[in-house]
């Protein structure tokens, strides 16, 4: 039992960490990328390839290298960065809201049937494998995994940190005012498409140090492992936990994966019908971002505003309290006078 | 003769087949307050544009303080002096009212993500030590009660002030206001003409697009007409209530 909770809160620590670097694209800056799965793929499978050494006949696989744990991470995400800065300096140079979304998918799926169906690159449909004990501490199976949830946690610890402070900084304020209107941070000077793909790359590196982190969990990685379409459970947690907001995206990341991990146990699959759990826990989970955006939009933890300190506020009290009007000055009340008719 | 700040000289620009400014020129002096009339579908808002950067002029061209400024994005004119505002107010709507201003203030070397990370005090502590001018700025716009609120929640008459103390903060060289007065009440109007005379005490130049006319003739020092895409007339008000051309403009007689 003990075993069975430290996987799943592994894996959702390391779901944590892709979805705060989603949430810097989507939560920050505005922009709903479905291609971050991609990222994260591409970052378990370069951590993969670089770490397990030559391909035997018939696997097949790019690099093969036997390098050292932590550089094979770094290259990873390096090579994760260099990859998003081509799809972002497509999809963003001209391309907003939905159309932005479509070419993201279209990379993503693009990405996910070349690595499916290519195999010198990642062996195709079997993936890859071989990754295990990556700092070779000589441990047992079980004691490997306690030791890795743990650095997991840590190394959440260190990217909230990261995130925390680059949300609360002239930087996460501009890009949010980048996301509220392009035009008018253009007048304040502020290069638009500079602003967005800084995010984005940001975003995307986090996607793939996730990835890299979880290649030293599973060890193995195909195709069957990745759907694009998995990036929705990302964005409910997301949604659930409070979009732009760092605590709030850990916090939603942990409900929905523990929650809907657990949920989707206690389903009881009939023999004929094995499918159903896995269906049910997608039915959920679109029933749950439906409440939320009924119901709580902004999220559990709502995105933090920016204050001069003098007075500690709630951020749903302003959010949801029409006392932002009640203060109003009489004669800066807004009127309805056509003074913009010519006088004649 | 000094130059002037804003020069357009012979600036064309259709869409399709719609010629939006047509050999246009204008020059504003440093220091002045311009109002830039002239009847619905005259071309204002497309100068602007173009002086802006959002458009590019098809032919002419546009300097700024001396500089050439065709071919350069809106930002990149923006960090050169020139700030603009848009028919309605343009607020970072989930952004708090002080957080507005802040990203007014185009403190641009801080945006950057190593400081951000790196030296989150020193960046907290700059932004204490000018607390005391922001503040002062959010009572000056009667801003002060709701600077911790959410933008969005504002009513239309803040929005404009907001515009304003954003526009204070960023100390541009040159403001070019798209009507400011539209669907403002007399008693804000008031205050929006003293925050373009406190503009212009505070060095700033100002060509002020308006239908409002008796406020162009208290707010502005000159006044540019334009018609049909171009400017007709340029001088102070006085002169141009007599000028045929400007009037027939505005009302629309046709003797032909």
């Amino acid at each position: 039992m003990l075993q069975y909770w430290t996987a799943i809160l592994t894996e959702a620590t390391i779901f944590a960490v892709l979805a705060l670097g989603i949430d810097m694209i989507w939560g920050w800056a505005g922009d709903f990328d479905l291609s971050a799965y991609a990222y994260f793929a591409l970052g378990v499978y370069m951590t993969i390839v670089l770490t397990i050494g030559k391909p035997h006949p018939p696997v097949s696989y790019v690099l093969g290298l036997h390098l050292f744990y932590p550089v094979a991470v770094v290259l990873a995400v390096v090579v994760v960065v260099a990859f998003a800065s081509i799809i972002g300096a497509i999809a963003l140079r001209s391309l907003r809201e939905v159309y932005f979304s479509i070419t993201t998918l279209g990379a993503v799926w693009a990405i996910y049937y070349w690595v499916e169906n290519y195999t010198p690159l990642f062996n195709g449909y079997n993936g890859v494998y071989g990754l295990f004990d990556p700092l070779g501490g000589g441990m047992s199976y079980s004691a490997y995994h306690y030791y890795f949830f743990a650095a997991c946690l840590v190394i959440l610890a260190g990217v909230y940190v990261v995130v925390t402070r680059l949300s609360k900084s002239p930087f996460g304020r501009m890009v949010r005012a980048v996301r509220d209107d392009e035009a008018a941070a253009s007048v304040y000077g502020r290069n638009v498409f500079w602003a967005k793909y800084r995010t984005y790359l940001f975003g995307a590196g986090l996607a793939g140090f996730s990835g890299a982190l979880f290649a030293a969990y599973i060890g193995a990685f195909n195709p069957l492992d990745w759907r694009p379409t998995e990036i929705f459970v990302l964005y409910a947690a997301i949604l659930v936990g409070g979009r732009g907001n760092p605590k709030g995206v850990i916090l939603g990341s942990f409900i929905v994966y523990v929650g809907f991990v657990e949920l989707t146990r206690y389903i009881p699959s009939p023999q004929a019908r094995p499918e159903l759990g896995p269906a049910l826990r997608q039915i959920l989970i679109g029933v749950l971002i439906i409440l939320m955006l009924k119901f709580r939009p902004s999220g559990l933890i709502p995105e933090r505003l920016g204050t001069d300190g003098t007075q500690v506020r709630r951020t749903w009290r302003t959010l949801f309290s029409r006392s932002a009007r009640s203060v109003d000055e009489i004669d800066v009340d807004n009127s309805v006078a056509s003074e913009s008719e010519v006088d004649a | 003769m000094t130059t002037p700040l804003l020069e357009i000289e012979s600036v064309t620009k259709t869409f399709g087949g719609v010629v939006a400014v047509s050999d246009c020129s204008m020059s504003i002096r440093e220091g002045t307050v311009v109002g830039l009339i002239g009847p619905n579908g005259a071309g204002k808002s497309s100068v602007i544009d173009l002086v802006s950067g959002f458009e590019q002029p098809d032919q002419g061209n546009i300097r700024f303080a001396g500089t050439e400024i065709v071919g350069k994005r809106p930002d990149q004119i923006s960090r050169m002096g020139l700030i603009r505002t848009f028919q309605t107010p343009r607020e970072w709507r989930d952004l708090s009212v002080i957080d507005n201003v802040r990203v007014g203030r185009r403190d641009l070397e801080r945006d950057s993500i190593w400081r951000g990370i790196m030296a989150p005090r020193r960046l907290r502590r700059l932004e204490e030590q000018e607390s005391g001018e922001l503040r002062d700025l959010m009572v000056h716009y009667r801003l002060d009660a709701v600077r911790n609120h959410r933008a969005v929640g504002l009513s239309g008459g803040q929005k404009r002030l907001l515009e304003f103390a954003r526009i204070a903060a960023a100390k541009p060289r040159l403001t070019i206001l798209d009507e400011p007065m539209g669907g403002v009440n007399p008693v804000l109007g008031e205050r929006i003409g003293e925050a373009i005379r406190e503009l212009k005490r505070n060095g700033s130049t100002v060509v002020v697009v308006e239908h409002n006319l008796p406020f162009i003739e208290r707010t502005c020092d000159e006044v540019v007409v334009m018609d049909l895409g171009t400017v007709i007339a340029q001088g102070p008000f006085a002169d141009l209530r007599d000028n045929k051309r400007v009037v027939d403009a505005y009302l629309g007689n046709d003797d032909e």
